[in-house]
């Protein structure tokens, strides 16, 4: 299946897959790079932002309302995570912080599960975004299209978040050094509440935004969070340019080893992240400090 | 804490009360609602958790990747037996079970080159992609998503009779005996050096290197341990079914392992078993008896997000310290790995001999010294061009004000850092660009600014791990022998205990000691190895004017025999103790000469008053 | 659902075998040639009483809760029938009256979350526990091989829930085991010459296959019949993971392949999932879609703008209750209670209840052996789709294939009327040599 206007297909299907696992997957790498705490509950807030859109589409019939609604729902969800149980765990060690998210992650699966059953259910683009455009070389859905563009905005959001305000001041010290952080005095509590919200948004976003590409299911969150592991690792953990870098590095990857065997491109996705762990163990944009 | 002199003393008390209970549970557990087939089920998950316990609860490595060799072990069993290649069953499982942890092994070797969450994600990712192997290149093998139907039972001939494992508790006996062997074998591993410094991993990774334990190797050791185990009870879960199910290769076989484990109680070997029969039963008895249907996930979710939140040892660790409270200490599978016997007290102030490395005898000339070591970090220069010389027997002073580069210069000597350009030559040998593990059994160890300990270990176990290394070298697998039985260990483990004060104190866990009894440890962490050439990063730093002048006394007692390079801020106390005494000063050397001499040094004195004006 | 009360299960074991004693000590023996029949199984432990037993695990939670849910609803509306006498059962099962051989059927339900290791557990609990008569559930074939396997060795009868594999009655057939709906081998055989048919000779088909057996198994089935039969090519197969979170690169290796058909193998969500994929990237209606083994709700799922001109084959559909009156009264009482229109999950679970009990009745007794034999006898069932009867050699029912084209969606007549019929096909003729697949029963003792 090795033509040329394939490879052109693939190459561009494989940035619009890059784009949305670098958006949830620098969701994961700001929880992680600021507070410490790796989020095994992300996939399952991806979820729950597609459900909580759905929820409100099907109230509204507005899509903007409908990604309104499952970002900030998340937020909250979010804040409410690190309020009630997350603050309580960053003294303790990392695996207790992975276990009890781990916990979260399945009760959100399973709850979701008993309020709105194992059907899937769908969110219909916005009708200016329905259908297929052509590009030239390939003809491309339309709202796919917009996805990347959205993608691009709210990457381009979070990084001036990071790179432009007080926050993410304080979010890129606590990277590089979060004793820093302390010692300046900083109210770490409410940036670390703020910055969970944050991030539990980016996955509820990714989530609402992704929702009429696929169908919605209570288990979708689980495939794509191994996927997003897999993006961190490569991309290094902690880096939110290492992740936009993972994420399009791995959409390729998924996207061009199907032109050769479609059934091997997960594996080659694990195999490339297993050399980028022997060649930079602490992945490509990663630094050497963080473990 | 008689509970641990328990242990040591009659160290066959835990087996014996497996053995019982195991015995016991066919006539235990039925009026319990408990089902033969759901005891065997668990059999089979505790077996398998007994490693992933090993790995977790006792080496710190959280692994979501375990039913890659649970799979493996299983699926080489049940091929080499359903195809007839071996006709054993009992030899089918080992081989399984030596796949398995070959597979651990290969591995180990990418997994563990992260820690912590990485480590975690790089083992998802591996548990998917074995389930894929299974599933789709290798399904000629494995069956693909049918599995392998058709594992035999395995059969005996005893005493000229001829016995065949049938179901229920039939099974259950062939699976108890095999469950058996591996808690005994688990307890030879807890009980022995190994199991004492996969727990000092668990505590503190960086300070198990830094006293002669090669890391890296042990934790390597327990991921093949937890593998073969996994392998082991693979092959078991393909027996009891007579099916190999292609599922034992899922991302859900590793979590669910890590929840039952989790709530059974980590750290204690018998946690995945009590947590498999709970997470069964409770499945059982939420679909049944109360009609939750497909809710019943979400609530043993629940029970474990609550567990986790404030039942860290699970329900083990509840029972054993709701017992505690009652009944003083009570052991169940938490056995006291590197307890010690005491013998009888000595006097408090007894000293170590010199250290007893016998390659140091013969060389003469500086113990260490530092040829022209710089140091920078991006732009920023921290040491610049420092030669620094330290003769045998000396105790020499380290001083300088704030931002001088002491640290750094200290990380250099001990090799956590290598050098920009230089050398450091330690007893004639160019030791620049080994660890910190090497070196340190090469006689040079460090003790630190802030403590490194392992916190959750008694004082005494902390200086077993810490002399354990002098004793063994940087890596043995010695996980069969009790950590009794090392030769010279209990005598300079009580020694070192002396001579930091801190005899009475054993079996005190590290947490409840005062500031300065932790500083005594630290400085007692590094004396445990042994060392020819001990440096001190602050060792008064924080103490109160009685802990000052004990610890005072206790470098004066220290230094007889040694080599002492002492870094403080403390003034008074480096003038009293060392002869010589360098200033570094931006990173470079600034003076150095006798305490006399630097003392009338108008450049130090211009230093340390610029560095307090500024 | 009929809840077992599991609390205390060693009273009831209590109460009847203390029952089993009253009644061998007072009564003369009324069984036939007891002495001739040694327990077996769970006979005659588990019909001593008053009720039977059957155990059911069907995944409520992971890839395949929705299909499990809907079999669940089948089994329950079933047992329901056969326990007052209902006359759909009656219907099917012409000796019933109330309960089977008058005893009362009460079942336990497990969720076996898709995985054959999870449901041999479960059922070997319902087995051993509460000495099940009959097992029941599988949304896969893995799960259903493995319980068959389960039910030789503890000779306790199985009947299939949804099973595609041709291996399930074929190179992984027990004695133990009987299959009620459609697979691989009679939906290649019903769909290919529809196909040519519809579509003509030579043309260029790609295939979506999910990576494991049941699916490499349907796409070559369909493949080599379209290429022997029709000379047409399959120009790509795009082999992906069970449970993919995207088609899009298989759907762009699709849309740049030249071909005409799309043949849709998957599954489950994974159905679901890339049909709509496929919908999104214009390469439906394009190409035209086939499905050759239907996953029930599919096009409630994906909308009927997507399904609509599409092929598929199927074991039920709605609307044959035009042409046949049990259809009729199933749909009708199956959406009284459940408030929608059964598909074909249920109606397989139905069927597959309702058919043990006729067996049990013309056997005369719980007795396995004489149970299986029943069921061999060849006796001609009416069902839900005209008469079928049981193949003997590898207890495959012998049962037509149904082929739907899906409706446009101004040609609903109601929201429910998604799929038209297009041909009931005859199942003898779809079906292999009852040995092709290396069928070896086993024994029935």
């Amino acid at each position: 299946m090795i033509t040329w206007p394939n490879f052109v297909s693939q190459c561009f299907n494989g940035l619009a897959l890059g784009a949305l696992l670098a958006l949830i997957s620098s969701g994961l790498t700001i929880i992680y790079g600021t507070l410490g705490v790796l989020n095994l509950a992300h996939g399952a807030m991806f979820m729950l932002g597609g459900y909580a859109g759905y929820v409100a589409f099907e109230a509204t019939g507005s899509f903007a309302i409908a990604v309104a609604a499952g970002s900030l729902f998340l937020a909250v969800v979010g804040v409410l995570m690190e309020r009630v149980v997350i603050r309580y765990f960053y003294s303790r060690p990392h695996e207790d912080q992975i276990l009890v998210t781990f916990g979260i992650g399945i009760c959100l699966v399973e709850l979701v599960r008993l309020a709105f059953g194992s059907l899937s259910k769908t969110v219909p683009p916005p009708s200016w975004a329905a259908g297929i455009s052509s590009l030239g070389f390939m003809f491309y859905p339309t709202y796919r299209l917009v996805v990347v563009g959205i993608i691009a905005v709210a990457l381009l959001g979070l990084f001036l978040v990071l790179y432009r305000t007080r926050l993410g001041l304080i979010v890129r010290a606590g990277i590089e050094d979060s004793a820093m952080v302390d010692a300046l005095g900083i109210d770490v509590d409410r940036v670390f509440m703020i910055v969970f919200g944050i991030g539990a948004m980016a996955a509820g976003f990714a989530g609402i935004v992704n929702a009429p590409v696929v169908s919605l299911t209570p288990d979708m969150g689980d495939a794509i969070l191994v996927q997003t592991f897999v993006v961190v690792v490569i991309g290094g953990v902690g880096s939110f340019t290492g992740a936009i870098l993972g994420g399009l590095i791995s959409g390729e990857i998924l996207s061009l080893t199907s032109m050769v065997d479609p059934s091997y491109s997960g594996v080659m996705l694990f195999a490339v992240m297993t050399l980028v762990l022997m060649l930079r163990p602490q992945g490509l944009l990663g630094t050497r400090g963080r473990t | 804490m008689t509970g641990r002199r328990l242990i040591g003393r009659r160290p066959l008390l835990v087996e014996g009360l497996t053995a019982l209970g195991l015995v016991a549970a066919p006539f235990v557990l039925p009026p319990l609602g408990f089902a033969p087939d759901t005891v065997n089920q668990a059999v089979v998950w505790g077996l398998f958790g007994i490693g992933f316990d090993l790995l977790f609860g006792y080496t710190g490595l959280l692994s979501f990747g375990q039913s890659a060799f649970y799979g493996t072990g299983g699926f080489v069993a049940a091929y080499l037996l359903t195809k007839a290649i071996v006709s054993s069953v009992i030899l089918g499982l080992v081989i399984g079970m030596i796949a398995a942890a070959a597979t651990g092994y290969l591995v180990g070797l990418i997994a563990l080159r992260r820690t912590g969450i990485y480590f975690a994600m790089i083992t998802v990712a591996i548990a998917e992609t074995f389930f894929f192997l299974e599933n789709s290149p290798l399904s000629a093998w494995t069956g693909g998503e049918n599995g392998i139907p058709g594992v035999p039972a395995p059969s005996f001939d005893l005493f000229g009779l001829h016995y065949r494992v049938g179901t229920g508790w039939s099974m259950y006996g062939f699976l108890a005996i095999c469950y058996f062997i591996g808690i005994v074998v688990a307890l030879r591993i807890v009980r022995s050096p190994v199991g004492a410094i996969l727990r000092a991993i668990r505590e503190n990774p960086s300070r198990a290197a830094a006293v002669g334990h090669s890391v890296h190797g042990y934790k390597l050791t327990a991921f093949i341990i937890a593998a073969a185990y996994a392998g082991l009870a693979g092959g078991l879960l393909g027996v009891l079914q007579a099916f190999m199910p292609p599922e034992a290769f899922t991302f859900d076989t590793s979590g669910q392992l890590v929840m039952q484990t989790v709530i059974g109680g980590s750290g204690t070997l018998f946690g995945p078993l009590f947590g498999a029969l709970v997470w069964l039963s409770l499945r059982d008895f939420l679909q049944a008896a109360l009609n939750l249907g497909a809710a019943w996930k979400l609530a043993l979710g629940l029970i474990f997000v609550l567990l986790v939140c404030f039942l860290r040892r699970g329900l083990i660790g509840a029972v054993h310290d709701a017992v505690g409270l009652f009944a003083g200490r009570w052991q169940t599978g938490t056995p006291e790995t590197a307890s010690v016997p005491t013998p009888a007290p000595t006097s408090p102030m007894a000293t170590v001999g010199p250290s007893r490395r016998p390659d140091e005898t013969p060389f003469s000339g500086p113990v260490i010294e530092a040829r022209g070591i710089t140091k920078s970090f991006g732009g920023l220069v921290a040491n610049r061009d420092i030669n620094f010389s330290v003769n045998q027997g000396e105790l020499r002073g380290v001083i300088g004000p704030n931002g001088a580069g002491k640290s750094t210069f200290f990380k250099m000597l001990t090799c956590e850092l290598p050098p920009t350009s230089g050398h450091i030559i330690f007893h004639g040998r160019d030791i620049t660009g080994m660890d910190i593990t090497g070196v340190c059994h090469l006689g040079l160890t460090k003790s630190y600014q802030i403590n490194q300990l392992f916190n959750r270990l008694t004082v005494g176990e902390n200086v077993v791990i810490a002399a354990l290394a002098e004793r063994r070298g940087r890596f043995s697998l010695d996980f069969l022998r009790r950590i009794e039985r090392v030769p010279g260990l209990a005598t300079q483990v009580e020694s070192t205990l002396s001579l930091v004060g801190l005899a009475a104190r054993r079996d005190v866990p590290v947490a409840e000691l005062a500031y300065g009894e932790k500083r005594r440890l630290e400085i007692g962490l590094a004396l445990a190895s042994s060392p020819s050439l001990l440096l001190l990063d602050e060792p008064l730093a924080g103490m109160s004017p009685r802990e000052r002048a004990e610890t005072v006394s206790l470098l004066k007692n220290i230094r007889r025999g040694r080599t002492l390079v002492v870094v403080d801020h403390d003034m008074d106390a480096i003038f009293e103790l060392a002869e010589r005494i360098t200033v570094l000063h931006e990173g470079a050397v600034l003076a150095e000469g006798t305490p006399a001499e630097i003392q009338r040094n108008s450049l130090v004195q211009e230093a340390y008053l610029g560095g307090v004006a500024a | 659902m009929k809840s077992f009360d599991r609390i205390s299960p060693s009273r009831r074991r209590v109460l009847t075998a203390a029952g089993a004693l009253v009644a061998s000590a007072s009564l003369p023996r009324f069984s036939i040639a007891a002495e001739d029949r040694p327990p077996i199984g769970t006979w005659p432990a588990g019909s001593e009483g008053s009720s039977v037993f059957i155990g059911i695990s069907v995944p409520r939670t992971g890839t395949y809760a929705a299909q499990g849910e809907d079999e669940l609803k089948g089994y329950q509306l079933a047992v329901e029938h056969i326990n007052s006498g209902d006359p759909l059962i009656k219907a099917i099962s012409p000796k019933t009256k109330t309960g089977v051989l008058g005893k009362k059927v009460e079942v336990g339900v497990a969720d076996s979350q898709a995985n054959p290791n999870t449901a041999v557990q479960e059922q070997s609990r319902f087995i051993t526990e509460n000495k099940a008569v009959l097992i029941t559930g599988s949304t896969s074939s893995a799960v259903a091989v493995a319980l068959n396997k389960l039910a030789q060795r503890e000779k306790v009868l199985y009947v299939t829930g949804i099973t595609g594999s041709n291996d399930t009655t074929g190179k992984d057939c027990v004695r133990y085991s009987f299959r009620q709906d459609f697979y691989g081998q009679t939906a290649a055989a019903a769909i290919g010459p529809v196909l040519i048919k519809t579509f003509g000779k030579s043309r260029k088909a790609a295939f979506m296959t999910p990576d494991y057996t049941y699916g490499h198994t349907v796409t070559k089935s369909v493949n080599d019949y379209l290429t022997e039969n029709g000379g047409w090519t399959m120009v790509t197969n795009q082999v992906s993971p069970l449970g993919a979170p995207d088609f899009s690169s298989y759907l762009t290796n699709i849309a740049n392949s030249g071909a005409e058909i799309l043949i849709n193998v998957n599954w489950g969500h994974d159905a679901v999932l890339s049909t709509q994929q496929a919908k999104q990237f214009g390469i439906l209606p394009k190409m035209k879609l086939v499905i050759p083994y239907q996953t029930p709700f599919l096009a409630k799922e994906v909308g009927a703008e997507t399904t609509e001109g599409v092929y598929a084959a199927t074991d039920f559909w709605w609307t044959l209750e035009d042409k046949y009156p049990l259809a009729k009264m199933f749909v009708e009482k199956f959406q009284k209670k459940y408030g929608y229109r059964p598909e074909w999950g249920a109606e397989n679970a139905y069927m597959q209840f309702a058919m043990w009990a006729d067996a049990v009745e013309h056997a005369g007794s719980f007795y396995p052996p004489d149970v299986i034999k029943s069921y061999e006898a060849g006796r001609k069932i009416p069902s839900f789709v005209g008469e079928v009867y049981w193949r003997a050699a590898d207890h495959q029912l012998v049962r037509p294939v149904v082929i739907v084209r899906g409706k446009a969606p101004k040609a609903m007549r109601n929201p429910e009327d998604f799929w038209e019929i297009t041909e009931v096909l005859p199942g003898a003729p779809l079906m292999q040599a009852p040995d092709a697949f290396g069928c070896q029963l086993g024994s029935y003792t």
